[in-house]
């Protein structure tokens, strides 16, 4: 009870436990999960990135002539690092860095125009699959 | 006949920090009769993981279930998961595993202790265990890259190796934990106005505690022997020095004792862990897609953590069934709060160290 007491007056004089985000930095260890990173000019489009995220915060929208733009959403990733492992280009084509995500705000739409963005890139791919059908018959 | 008054205790309540409603029958502030409703965070997981989610999505899925029990969630799914498909995973995934859900369980049993110490009006002693906790949340980032959220295991293994830097920082960090523990432990033992608090108070007996399936902490403050490390032999716990802990007196000040020493034998198994990680890979190929049913069983900071799967050789599961401890354990808790003070609620309700988000999924 009594070195209850003491300690609770020894620690009026000691510094506070919790530091002065965000004025001072948080220390982040090694090796931090963060924001997924993208090169297009290693990747070679085999969509298994897109495949295995769960939320899926990775989409491919294709174009007419085949080509793919890729899209990721910071906001909807949970930094799971699932691409990073499913990619046979990992390093140059896709890699997480260390940098931490933000919270978004309305103005980012982190939703909305999102999932019109999935629908899309969803149709955007049942066209080019007609377009190549359509090909192949003539 | 004494005039009995109902006090609804939820589902928002100053001393709850998960939804749940208890409904308390009293007389004269004695608590005569509960009635416990639980599903005010229902997500509807299960469902999610059977119509939305590939099989090797959900450990990502489950482990959103509960922020403290990310790693048991996880971990039991992929148990599960590589019992139907077959795959054997290496000796140090399996270290790797039992440290990571040793590492949980610190962390976990801290956060109750100072909720108890919380709602029984210490606040001070609350914020000393919070603080003191932090140093367990820092070896977990440091392991897998975030504090809350780990991913990591998966099926077939584990998703980061350990370094030599990691373990050494482990170790000086739980030499820095271990004295505060400690001190933490002589003040619920010694301090005589806690004692108040917590003697005696929201007391089960053994009997009742097998009667009505008390589990974790819960039971074996009361004397009753269940601790899944101890039954199954899937992880290799005798290696790592591992001693059921059990208390005899069932009330608040024994949950809160098997809880510090738990801490303490942890600490002792993690170090162990760390001298003796086999050499190996840390995840196997994972080929197929399941087609059976199984299930898994692990011991989570607040009990058994039970998961159910069915696959039939899609890439989508048929079924996926969690249960989890605390929705096992609202038998006990409502036999426990008969008889008590309505006064002393909050304080046995944090001893049972209730899970709303996990019970709900
Ligand atoms: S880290 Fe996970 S959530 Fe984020 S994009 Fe990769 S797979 Fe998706
Ligand atoms: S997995 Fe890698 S190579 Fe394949 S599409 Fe994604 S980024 Fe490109």
């Amino acid at each position: 009870m009594i070195s209850a007491i003491t300690k609770a007056f020894s620690n009026l004089l000691k510094k506070p436990y919790t530091c002065n985000y965000p004025v001072t930095p948080v220390i982040k260890p090694k090796n931090y999960r963060g924001l997924i990173k993208f090169n297009d000019e290693y990747c070679i489009w085999c969509d298994k990135c897109e495949k295995v995220c769960p939320p899926n915060a990775i989409i491919f929208k294709q174009f007419e002539d085949g080509h793919k733009v890729y899209n990721y959403n910071p906001y909807l990733c949970i930094y799971c690092g699932d691409c990073i492992r499913a990619c046979p280009k990992t390093g140059d084509a896709l890699w997480q860095c260390e940098e931490k995500g933000l919270p978004s705000i309305s103005k980012d739409a982190p939703n909305d125009d999102w999932f019109i963005l999935e629908k899309e890139a969803k149709q955007s791919r049942e066209n080019y699959k007609a377009i190549k059908a359509a090909k192949k018959k003539s | 006949m004494k005039k009995t008054i109902n006090i609804p205790y939820g589902s928002q309540h100053i001393a709850l920090l998960e939804p749940v409603r208890f409904q308390f029958e009293t007389q004269n502030e004695k608590i005569v009769g509960v009635k416990a409703d639980i599903g005010y965070v229902h997500r509807g997981i299960e469902k999610a993981c059977t119509s939305t989610f590939e099989y090797k999505q959900i450990p990502s899925v489950v482990a959103r279930v509960c922020g403290l029990c990310a790693i048991t969630h996880s971990l039991t799914y992929v148990m599960a998961v590589e019992q139907i498909i077959d795959v054997n995973v290496s000796e140090k995934a399996k270290y790797l595993r039992m440290l990571m859900v040793e590492l949980d369980r610190i962390h976990s049993h801290m956060l109750c202790l100072s909720h108890t110490a919380e709602n029984a009006g210490y606040e001070a002693l609350f914020m000393q265990i919070m603080a003191d906790r932090e140093i367990i949340m820092d070896i977990q980032e440091a392991i897998s890259g975030n504090r809350v959220q780990f991913d990591f295991v998966c099926i077939g293994g584990v998703n980061r190796d350990i370094t030599d830097e990691i373990v050494k920082f482990i170790i000086k960090s739980l030499n820095e934990l271990q004295p505060k523990i400690e001190d933490i432990f002589d003040m619920f033992e010694n301090n005589w106005s806690l004692s108040l608090k917590y003697k005696g108070i929201g007391a089960i007996t053994k009997e009742n505690a097998s009667i009505y399936n008390a589990l974790g902490p819960l039971a074996r403050a009361a004397g009753l022997e269940t601790d899944v490390r101890a039954e199954s032999d899937y992880y290799p716990y005798e290696k790592i020095g591992y001693k059921m802990i059990l208390e005899q007196t069932g009330d608040i000040y024994g949950r809160n004792r098997v809880r510090l020493r738990e801490i303490l034998s942890s600490i002792d198994m993690i170090k162990n862990i760390l001298c003796d990680i086999p050499e190996g890979n840390i995840i196997e190929k994972v080929k197929g897609k399941p087609n059976g049913e199984s299930v898994a069983r692990l011991e989570a900071p607040r009990g058994e953590i039970f998961y159910y799967l069915k696959g039939v050789k899609q890439a989508m599961l048929d079924r996926v069934r969690t249960k989890t401890p605390t929705f096992s354990g609202i038998p006990a808790m409502v036999e426990i709060f008969k008889g008590q003070e309505y006064g002393d609620v909050p304080a046995i309700l944090a001893s049972f160290d209730p899970c709303m988000s996990c019970t709900a999924k």
